[in-house]
């Protein structure tokens, strides 16, 4: 059974797969841009505030280093 | 507080719920959400989360056949999203991204993605839902796909294109902003965006078609982790890189104040042997704009609650916190004149500013260039601003301009004939009114400027 307490909206359910393929699109063609900017190298260096999505193994183990 | 009772804003998720004992917040895990839970602890996804800062940690308190109850870390004071600058927002609704692709990649899923699962701890954004994770069926759309939209990205877009004030409309819509009044909201211009077209009016369009399948005749389709995963990738580097369109407007406000340095560094350091005098260690302060002052305080704070009414300002300080690693701050947006309410059912889900910061009781209030303001723009009387900040905290310290500071002027000039209403405000009436809360501890004026500084101690039985 689901722990669903929520209504997800049918309609949100139903559309997730055009979604993801416009985000798909969108991903790879980004991708191909950045790769080509890296070529040329036209990459500037990213001072963003956030990291990027991936929790990166190396944060968890620099996390536990500093705790100790 | 003290109770076992179910928390009255804990009851949407049948999985457990929250309560409070001897003033310490408790989940209890019901058996439903037992296999889940077991999971999630045993293959060490609640360790990897913990050691991240991206969700509270817990500790287990008792397992019984009936209940599992678990102690995560207290936060000293909650805020909601309604309250939060701009790149909170963003911050917060990454995070939910995060977690969510990492549960995909251990085969879980976030069954919501309410704001409202996420505040601010020790200078970043935390996951503090700790049951919202539930197992990945495979090929199975994001559940909270549609919850993410309305309580994150939605607000999120339209601060982009109208202004930070959007961001306050979560205070309204509890459960996120519709999605058909988001699309009505954008400007045409994002139907020519593919990827805002999709996610947001082509969303809007397909669940006004649907919402009348009271049968559930119409069948979900699949779709692949893959699939998924570009919806939250793509979601991510969009947020990621969204921006205010205003220019802000809170920023020369140190830079037009009408004192010298002088004054600045004599204010600044009074406040730091007053400070010191009376070992606060907790503060708030009401009109902390960019947290400038805050930041002067030498003496080791534990929290700082830096609120202004003005989101850039927040939003500014937020930033600047970031980069100095400045935990010890949780700045938020504070109307003074009006604070956030008692939301949800019952008027019990999402407390009052007042609810909170009473708890809280800060050791000491700051109220700096803040009282004018009150008085001469919010109409609020002396005995009422002095009764409100007396309602918090212990200790008060308070700036009063005189009516000569060319700030008061500005003000009192902007009230044309009703100028002569504000005859009151003056030092001795102010004094007069507060003395009725308060014992005056020290009081210094400023030299070189109109002001006077006051260090106050609430009366005894005056709560």
């Amino acid at each position: 059974m689901y722990l669903l307490y929520f209504d997800p909206g049918l309609g949100a359910m139903i559309i997730q797969g055009v979604i993801a393929a416009v985000a798909g699109v969108i991903l790879f063609s980004k991708n191909l841009l950045y790769k080509i900017k890296l070529f040329f190298s036209l990459v500037k260096k990213d001072d963003d505030l956030f990291d990027d999505i991936n929790i990166e193994d190396t944060d968890i183990e620099n996390q536990t280093n500093s705790d100790k | 507080m003290i109770n076992k009772e179910q928390h009255s804003s804990s009851f949407r998720d049948p999985s457990g719920y929250i309560f409070i004992e001897q003033n310490i917040l408790k989940r209890k895990i019901l058996p439903i959400y037992f296999n889940q839970y077991n999971k999630l602890k045993n293959s060490k996804f609640f360790d990897k989360l913990f050691k991240s800062s991206l969700l509270i940690k817990h500790k287990e308190v008792s397992v019984s056949e009936s209940e599992i109850v678990i102690e995560p870390e207290q936060i000293p004071f909650i805020t909601y999203p309604y309250e939060w600058s701009f790149n909170q927002y963003k911050e917060a609704a990454l995070l939910t991204l995060k977690l969510q692709k990492f549960a995909l990649e251990n085969e879980f899923s976030l069954k919501d993605a309410s704001a409202f699962n996420v505040t601010f701890h020790n200078g970043n954004a935390i996951f503090i839902d700790t049951l919202s994770f539930d197992f990945y069926k495979e090929n199975e759309p994001w559940r909270a796909y549609k919850q993410f939209i309305t309580h994150f990205f939605g607000p999120l877009i339209l601060a982009h294109y109208h202004g930070s004030e959007m961001l306050k409309l979560m205070g309204s819509f509890m459960d996120g902003i519709p999605v058909k009044t988001i699309a009505s909201l954008l400007p045409f211009k994002t139907k020519l965006n593919p990827f805002l077209y999709a996610n947001i009016h082509l969303l809007a369009k397909f669940e006004d078609k649907h919402n009348e399948d009271y049968k559930g005749e119409t069948k979900s389709v699949a779709l692949s982790k893959k699939g998924q995963l570009n919806i939250i990738k793509s979601l991510y580097n969009s947020i990621k890189k969204l921006e205010l369109k205003e220019t802000s407007e809170w920023g020369e406000y140190y830079n037009k104040t009408n004192y010298t340095d002088a004054a600045f560094q004599e204010k600044s350091k009074l406040i730091n042997t007053w400070i010191r005098n009376i070992n606060a260690k907790t503060v708030i302060d009401v009109g902390g704009n960019d947290g400038t002052f805050v930041r002067q305080i030498h003496t080791s704070l534990i929290q700082a609650l830096v609120c202004d009414i003005d989101n850039n300002a927040v939003d500014y300080n937020y930033k600047q916190l970031k980069i100095n690693k400045d935990s010890f701050m949780l700045p938020f947006v504070l109307d003074v004149l009006n604070p956030s309410a008692n939301i949800g059912f019952n008027n019990k889900e999402r407390f009052s500013f007042l609810k909170r910061i009473s708890e809280f009781a800060p050791d000491v209030t700051l109220a700096l260039a803040v009282i004018h303001h009150m008085t001469l723009s919010g109409n609020i009387t002396f005995e009422m601003s002095a009764s409100f900040f007396s309602s918090f905290s212990e200790h008060l310290v308070i700036e009063f301009p005189r009516k000569n500071d060319s700030w008061v002027q500005r003000l009192l000039k902007s009230k044309g004939e009703f100028e002569v209403h504000f005859d009151f405000y003056n030092l001795d009436n102010f004094k007069s009114n507060y003395l009725k809360c308060f014992n005056i501890v020290e009081e210094q004026t400023i030299n070189g400027s109109e002001r006077v500084l006051f260090l106050l101690e609430r009366k005894n039985g005056k709560t």
